[in-house]
């Protein structure tokens, strides 16, 4: 099902990939399958109305910039708005603090606490961790514990009802001893007020500089509603996603994100203590979106592969030369993977035969290397290469024969592949820019 | 729980109402003019008139008993003009049931489905005239729920019809609840008459001993516990043994979270129940889960089973669109929900009255 997602995600922005033009259709479609890649990764439903409405808006009224196509330009404008979405990751500072735990039952409070703890243990800093969950039965000895592994000492008493007390007598014991100290705290939700009082004492009388909120990565629609109860009772300063290890996107962790006006600072992402990750936005967003790295696509495009690299017109004519490929490679190889680029490209109904995508990174690099090995006559004409040339280059080169072999078994089969764009229907124009984008984007 | 969603779906249902009325209100009135130009006013509020109790589940209100008033002689001159509802006129509700459904957590593909269900069952219908819309669209969208909903089941009567002890072994992933349902229910049981042991099968995370010890020990429940680290399988075999050698009616079994993705924790889960062999598989999560909820309900459905579901935490969430999308993924009757942090704080769950109150009762 997840897989589906993005690939119609992928579909719609292929499909915009063709446009020369923005054309409104596409981009309402493109926005549709964004909505529901979103809805799916538990985004508040208002909050990605908002966001589709935004792009679609900029999509259809900001001209692309001079030499964007429109595809490049669209992906720019999805991912601009989701950063802006997704706020800044929350700051983590190294120096003595206070920090506060808040979260539902079940979030993972009491892991993530331990975890925290290995966290600032392994920058250095001599870390004290607070039990003030009297509530639920284990709760301490769980703590304990996990503390006890790493060796940071846990301040608690699984027989003290009153959380404050604890608090009020562990605190200043603890500051004197130790640089950050983390409070633990049973879990509760918005609607139990009792619990939330309880929590906003605990605020006031440990002085916390950070009140985190954890929250479940499963977490639906809920989580805007139970952050912006947690922030009006204690604002929140950060946002810790947990069990990101499993299939749940985290959706609305950016919900928590949007109502506290704060930043993920951490994801929980195993059971072990040293799963903890500091935020990264661009892993996040792929994740939610359920297709590949974003960014990294917006800025491949970005980047300029000058049309002159590739001889389109020699190749229109049918002369689709090994010195062709030479400069494709080149030019795919600053692109990504093949089949990547290849599923961004505008090329439709047309096959590719796997054959030709079946190059990996190295075997790509290996190409290059026979390939300067040959001589010119070779290169603008490889159909003189014979046997004895073959052990030449492969000499030259210092791979085997079979290699040399390989190289042109590849050459042929792309030759093919581009002879069979060739008798495609469509216009002369469409096939030049086809060909264009198939040595990589071209201004 | 529900609340929300049930205050939108009336809003949605008169919408729905409201629009299949709006197509349908002048069309007969301008198609019999021409033919009985004397006749014409009686018939102008057809959509007003809803001459049949809104009949209950699915029985749509197709065919009809004519009798012979003026009202329905001219109607029968005009015969089988009825109205047709169209796809268009119907899109703009059915966009907003959607929103609605998305809003409140039932899962994109459970939703994709209601809606779909709700078009196919709509769009091309005959609507005579004067047949209450109202009640084709309460009764479109209940069966639509109720199929989504299922059965329930109540445990009870399932504990008095099968041979003891009865075992339960209770799965889920991490921070559901698990234990704190075993405890819940235990009480609940013994509420009821039955006798009732706990394996702590949750080896694995520290303090979960603990935890469900203490529970137990206030519950007055015998508790059947190794070290950590040990294996569950283990623990809730010899849970078992003891049920059977003291004639205790029922073993809870109580196992750590885990997701659904880890095939090595899956497998562990796998062990437990070919050596414990449970009569009933119970799949714990929570009401305030979004989409993954299908995912991992889906997943432990398919390696290790379930044969029930318990909803936890739905205090929490005044909406519950998860128990439509876990229902409806796993198609397993949900068992209980839990509603808070005491031990009473258990209820057992009832699809056809849940989706009565969602409908406002009616229909």
């Amino acid at each position: 099902m997840l897989d589906n997602l993005g690939t119609s995600l992928k579909d719609a922005v292929k499909r915009l990939a063709g446009k020369t033009v923005i054309d409104r259709a596409a981009v309402d479609e493109l926005v549709r399958d964004l909505q529901r890649a979103l809805l799916s990764a538990d985004v508040n439903v208002k909050l990605v109305m908002q966001l589709s409405q935004a792009i679609k808006q900029r999509a259809l009224e900001e001209e692309p910039p001079k030499g964007m196509g429109v595809r490049e330009h669209v992906l720019r404008i999805v991912y601009q708005e989701l950063v802006r979405l997704m706020g800044k990751p929350g700051e983590v500072t190294l120096e003595p603090q206070t920090i506060l735990m808040a979260g539902l039952q079940g979030s993972g409070k009491t892991t993530t606490t331990a975890k925290l703890a290995r966290y600032f243990q392994r920058k250095g800093l001599r870390v004290g961790v607070i039990c003030a969950d009297t509530f639920r039965p284990g709760a301490y000895e769980q703590l304990k514990t996990l503390c006890d592994r790493i060796s940071v000492p846990c301040y608690g008493d699984p027989k003290e009802p009153d959380a404050l007390k604890i608090v009020r007598e562990g605190l200043p014991k603890f500051r004197k001893l130790y640089e950050v100290i983390i409070i633990d705290t049973q879990g509760r939700h918005a609607l139990e007020e009792n619990l939330i009082e309880e929590i906003i004492n605990i605020n006031e009388i440990s002085h916390a500089d950070h009140r985190w909120l954890v929250i479940d990565a499963a977490l639906g629609q809920q989580a805007s509603e139970q952050a912006r109860r947690f922030h009006e009772a204690i604002g929140i300063d950060g946002v810790l996603v947990t069990k990101m290890d499993g299939t749940a996107k985290g959706g609305g962790a950016l919900s928590a994100v949007a109502e506290t006006q704060s930043g993920i600072v951490f994801i929980g992402s195993g059971e072990t203590i040293e799963d903890l990750e500091r935020f990264d936005p661009d892993g996040f967003i792929s994740r939610l979106l359920g297709m590949g790295d974003l960014k990294a696509l917006v800025e491949r495009a970005e980047e300029a592969v000058s049309a002159e690299d590739l001889d389109v017109n020699a190749i229109l004519k049918g002369r689709f030369t090994l010195r062709d490929m030479y400069k494709q490679l080149e030019a795919l190889n600053k692109m990504g993977p093949l089949k990547q680029i290849m599923s961004m490209l505008p090329l439709g109904g047309m096959q590719i035969p796997d054959e030709a995508y079946d190059i990996t990174s190295t075997k790509m690099q290996r190409y290059k290397v026979i390939m300067d090995s040959m001589t010119p006559s070779e290169l603008d004409d490889p159909s003189i290469i014979g046997g004895s040339r073959v052990q030449r280059i492969a000499r030259g080169a210092g791979v085997a024969p079979e290699d040399v072999r390989d190289l042109i078994k590849y050459y042929k089969i792309m030759q093919r592949a581009l002879k069979g764009m060739r008798g495609m229907s469509g216009g002369r124009f469409n096939m030049q820019r086809m060909l264009k984008k198939f040595g990589g984007p071209s201004r | 729980m529900f609340d929300s969603l049930k205050k939108k779906l009336q809003n949605i249902k008169t919408k729905f109402t409201s629009r299949i009325e709006e197509v349908a209100g002048p069309e007969p009135a301008a198609i019999e003019q021409p033919a009985l130009p004397e006749a014409a006013k009686p018939v102008q509020p057809p959509a007003q008139s809803s001459p049949e109790p809104t009949a209950p589940a699915e029985s749509v209100p197709e065919e009809k008993r004519e009798e012979p008033t003026l009202f329905n002689r001219l109607k029968v001159l005009v015969r089988e003009r009825e109205v047709l509802i169209q796809e268009k006129d119907i899109e703009e509700p059915l966009l907003e049931l959607e929103m609605t459904l998305l809003e409140n957590d039932v899962a994109l593909p459970v939703t994709d489905e209601i809606i779909t269900r709700m078009r196919t069952d709509l769009v091309g219908r005959h609507r005579k005239i004067g047949s209450s819309i109202d009640g084709l669209v309460v009764s479109t969208l209940r069966s639509a729920l109720c199929g989504v909903l299922g059965e329930g089941l109540d445990l009870c009567t399932y504990i008095r019809e099968h041979e003891r002890p009865v075992k339960i072994l209770f799965t889920g992933v991490n921070g559901t609840g698990k234990t704190t349902t075993v405890a819940k229910v235990g009480h609940y049981l013994q509420k009821n008459g039955f006798s009732v042991v706990i394996g702590a099968g949750d080896t694995f995370r520290a303090g979960a001993i603990e935890q469900i010890r203490t529970h137990a020990d206030r519950l007055g429940i015998k508790t059947i516990q190794h070290q950590d680290g040990a294996d569950p399988s283990a623990v809730l075999f010899d849970a078992v043994q003891y049920a059977k050698a003291h004639n205790i009616d029922v073993v809870l079994a109580d196992t750590a979270g885990r997701f659904h993705n880890r095939a090595n924790l899956m497998n562990q889960l796998g062990k437990i129940r070919r050596v414990m062999k449970p009569d009933l598989v119970v799949y714990v999560d929570e009401a305030v889960a979004g989409n993954d909820a299908v995912i991992r309900a889906d997943e432990f459905n398919k390696t290790v089973g379930t044969d029930a579901v318990v909803l936890t935490k739905a205090d929490m969430d005044p909406k519950g669109g998860a128990a439509i999308s876990i229902a409806h993924t796993v198609g397993k009757p949900i068992l209980f929900l839990g509603t808070g942090q005491g031990y009473d704080d258990i209820m057992p769950f009832n699809p056809s009255v849940v989706v009565d109150e969602l409908l406002g009762g009616e229909a």
